[in-house]
């Protein structure tokens, strides 16, 4: 993601670049998020994978690029006194650096732990028994280092933008990073959210009041720009619908057995939820009513997130479910190679075990203005981030 | 615990890590896929989800343009198989080629080896049963790297939280106040209890994941063998007590036989292995067998139990059980029943390496054996070869269909194996996976259609008649998987009398 920040010296406009670790940073957030969508939808379509798929590929070169830059970044903090005058950072056993610099580093080392406690743990246990393991969970932590470290530096420079243009440029930056920091979460309740299926259950809506609800008011209250938690709800989308698109464009052949649905395409993510919209609420809300007390605006951003989220999906998954959204365009429709397809496609699922009772909006609500407290909590602490 | 005790301890323990067959994992196979013969192995990977790697050697002059090689799980609802793996060729060896299987799930596979050559394309199905058979150990090396790389993380995090809180909001050139500081210290040591707490609670995932591991791994159903010298159900009695093959709601695929016969039970004398019996009890229910023990020497057997079930499912029950006395004169109930006793105790004959075992009716067996020690892991094909009274080679008659049989254990128990010149494959489970169609959806259709056939051969030992070897000589393809002193019995026929040679063998680790 090339990133330039415009910068107006004697009433001239300059274009200043953006700097390397910042640029190296948020191309290995994307990279890996990239890597990520593409090796769910590799596990859907072919089912066997090795060390060296693209995919695979794609979220070690994020490891790679985001661990050397920020490592380097490290090293020319610390012992060249010019760049530690320039890109001002934190101490760190003795050494010195950006805290998103060390955020980034940690969540490499988190991913280079991961490789040979899954490689044994595969040996030991059997192959991805479990999508949510430890070592599993060790990867998505470090990936989430790297994401939120990108972000981390990112917020560091707008912070220290002097020029309102420039804080401005970063802050479309941050708020793409969130973006980035949203999808992944999405991922990771892909079960619980990620398809329209789910959306009459209580469940869906608890989810995603404790997920997005933090992310979107923490991104609103600290990118610099108007629209900070629609742009980021928005570049969310965005990478969802790209990947919706290219992915089903290659052909691929299912290589496990028993093969169900015999597709001849990647099989592409679901399509993502219309967070433009509450993220517009909480926007708004921010702007409006920013004075009444982080507790009151908590309580208002959550529930104005939840009133859009609940109303949107609701309606929106009823579309998704209908025959108009089984094209190209949505991707729906589409899955895996071991299921047996069935009229279960159509239908919303689980509605007898969980519905979405009052009850359950109840505990959503509450869900949201706690996550919505802890996302302006968040915001107040990105906002002043500096080195 | 007495020693004898210990060791039938060790009997009963290793079995519930074992598949078919008892510590002997991999599959052996040799016979033909069409034009061309064919010798493939296929290392268990011992979990399930896991890569098994298959190696297909040409045995004959032939050579192969490609191999195939296809795992197939039965499942009549499956819509389409997945394509074959095309095997890739050894370096060094032409005529070996060698893949990865994905056995993604626990139970009965068929692997199709297809082999394309000069003489057209022909395929064999090799049976493969995947259960998770091990628990792996985390050897030093590993273990010390992920410490460390575990306290460099949790460290780092902690440090992050420090940093965060101490300086990363400040303006460029500040210095962090006093309440930098303290809030710092108040915010790291929440940090660290949040950090230990979720390290303890990986902790504790981890342990419940291998914990859950341990218990499912495959266990053959359990089995009891008792003695009954008394009252009208004299005899040995087998009874398959498992609540996973007796709940009625479950459903489970019923028994087919192997060479005729529903089960073949196998009695070895816990003292010295100085007695075997090769038995076929016949049903009196599902779960219950009878047979009438040989007149052998009274003391504590080994008892394993080999059956087959129509998924194709293989596995060897085993059990314990106490030899008392035996009625005589003793009337086989099977025709196919053998046993053997030597002479002296068994004790005496250990450790020796002879070569030649005499046999029953005048003969002799003699044991073929490459130069050099027998190697774990490494082929260690068995040959022998029969000779009459006279010294002239003997003719042999099929015995249950098969030119032999071999069966083996190691002195504790570890390991035992029931091999054919085929391999270890059970030629029923080959039958039943040649002749499934997509219909035998209910549980026994398929199992009828064995019988029948069964039926519509020439006599029931007939079943797998497997071409007989020149030379009074017959051969068996197999890898000891472990270390230790094996004894072997090979059984072969020869004017219709079933005759056993008995040979103790060595093996070796590979590292020696």
């Amino acid at each position: 993601m090339a990133v330039t920040a415009a910068a107006y010296v004697d009433g001239a406009p300059r274009t200043a670049p953006a700097p390397y670790y910042l640029v190296a940073s948020a191309f290995a957030a994307v990279s890996v998020v990239v890597g990520v969508i593409w090796d769910i939808s590799w596990h859907r379509s072919i089912g066997r994978d090795t060390f060296w798929t693209p995919a695979h590929m794609a979220i070690y070169l994020g490891g790679v690029v985001a661990g050397a830059s920020c490592g380097w970044l490290v090293l020319r903090t610390t012992f060249s006194p010019a760049a530690g005058q320039a890109t001002p950072g934190v101490s760190f056993w003795g050494f010195r650096g950006p805290f998103g610099a060390w955020v980034c580093i940690w969540g490499a080392l988190a991913m280079i732990t991961s490789a040979p406690l899954d490689n044994w743990w595969h040996t030991a246990y059997g192959l991805d028994v479990q999508v949510l393991s430890p070592p599993h969970t060790v990867l998505a932590l470090g990936i989430f280092g790297i994401q939120f470290g990108a972000l981390l530096l990112a917020l560091a420079e707008q912070n220290r933008a002097s020029a309102p243009d420039r804080a401005r440029a970063y802050g479309v930056l941050v708020a793409c990073l969130a973006g980035v920091v949203i999808q992944n979460a999405s991922i990771l309740g892909l079960e619980q959210i990620g398809f329209a299926n789910a959306a009459r259950m209580s469940l869906y809506y608890k989810v995603g009041a404790a997920v997005f609800t933090t992310a979107l008011v923490a991104a609103g209250r600290a990118a610099q720009i108007r629209w900070a938690a629609t742009t980021a709800a928005a570049a969310y989308m965005a990478i969802s619908l790209i990947m919706i698109w290219v992915l089903q464009l290659f052909p691929a052949t299912p290589k496990l057995a028993p093969v169900f649905n015999p597709i001849s395409h990647m099989v592409a993510p679901p399509f993502p939820l219309l967070l433009v919209i509450p993220a517009v609420v909480i926007d708004v809300l921010l702007r409006r009513a920013g004075s009444v007390g982080d507790w009151r605006l908590a309580v208002l951003t959550g529930l104005g997130f939840l009133a859009a989220f609940v109303v949107t999906q609701w309606f929106f998954a009823d579309f998704l479910l209908s025959p108009h959204a089984r094209n190209f365009f949505f991707g729906v429709d589409q899955w895996d190679y071991s299921s047996r397809v069935g009229a279960w496609r159509y239908k919303f699922w689980r509605i007898d075990a969980d519905p979405a009772t009052p009850r359950g909006f109840a505990w959503a609500a509450l869900i949201a203005v706690l996550s919505a407290r802890v996302g302006l909590w968040c915001g107040t602490w990105m906002a002043r981030i500096k080195r | 615990m007495t020693r004898r005790g210990r060791r039938l301890f060790l009997v009963v323990a290793v079995a519930l890590v074992s598949s078919a067959h008892v510590g002997s994992p991999d599959t052996y196979f040799e016979g033909t896929a069409g034009p061309y013969p064919v010798r493939v192995i296929v290392r268990s990977p011992g979990v399930v989800p896991g890569l098994a790697q298959i190696t297909v050697r040409l045995l004959g002059s032939h050579a192969a343009r490609r191999v195939l090689v296809l795992p197939v799980f039965w499942d009549p609802k499956t819509a389409a198989p997945p394509p074959p793996d095309v095997a890739d060729p050894v370096p060094g060896d032409p005529a070996v080629f060698s893949a990865s299987l994905w056995l993604m799930r626990e139970g009965a596979y068929s692997v199709q080896v297809t082999v394309e050559g000069a003489r057209g394309s022909g395929s064999t199905l090799v049976p493969v049963t995947a259960v998770a058979t091990q628990r792996l150990d985390l050897r030093a090396p590993l273990g010390i790297l992920l410490a460390g790389l575990g306290v460099l993380l949790f460290a780092g995090a902690v440090t992050l939280v420090w940093a965060a809180a101490r300086e990363s909001v400040l303006d460029p050139g500040a210095t962090p106040t006093r309440r930098d500081v303290r809030r710092a210290r108040f915010a790291t040591a929440g940090g660290t209890l949040l950090l230990a707490l979720a390290l303890l609670g990986g902790w504790a995932w981890w342990n419940a994941v291998d914990a859950a591991h341990r218990t499912g791994l495959f266990r053959p159903l359990h089995a009891t063998t008792t003695m009954r010298t008394a009252g009208e159900n004299q005899g040995l009695w087998l009874a398959i007590d498992d609540p996973a093959w007796l709940d009625p709601r479950r459903q489970r695929a019923p028994l087919i036989p192997d060479h005729g016969h529903l089960m073949h039970l196998f009695l070895v004398r816990d003292s010295g292995l100085a007695a075997f019996a090769h038995l076929h009890p016949v049903p009196r229910s599902t779960a219950m067998f009878v047979t009438t023990p040989p007149p052998l020497p009274p003391g504590r057997y080994r008892v394993y139990a080999d059956i087959v079930q129509e998924s194709g499912f293989t596995q060897t029950l085993v059990s314990t059980t106490e030899i008392t006395t035996t009625r005589t004169p003793w009337r086989a109930a099977d025709v196919d029943d053998s046993w053997v006793v030597e002479q002296g105790t068994g004790d005496e004959r250990r450790g020796t390496s002879a070569d030649v075992s005499p046999l029953g009716d005048g003969s002799t067996m003699t044991w073929r054996r490459r130069a050099g020690p027998i190697v774990v892991d490494h082929d260690a094909r068995l040959t022998f070869a029969v000779a009459a009274p006279n010294g002239t080679p003997a003719i042999l008659e099929p015995y249950m269909g098969m030119a032999g049989h071999l069966v083996l254990t190691r002195d504790d128990g570890a390991v035992f194996v029931h091999l054919h010149p085929a391999g270890t494959i059970s030629l029923a489970a080959q039958e039943a996976f040649e002749l499934r169609q997509p219909g035998d959806t209910v549980p026994g259709t398929l199992a009828k259609r064995l019988e029948e056939r069964e039926q519509q051969r020439n006599g029931p030992h007939s079943a797998h008649h497997a071409p007989m070897a020149p030379g009074g000589s017959v051969s068996f393809p197999y890898s000891f998987p472990r270390a230790g002193s094996y004894r072997i019995w090979v059984q072969v026929k020869r004017e219709g009398r079933v005759l056993t040679g008995v040979f103790d063998v060595s093996v070796q680790d590979a590292e020696r």
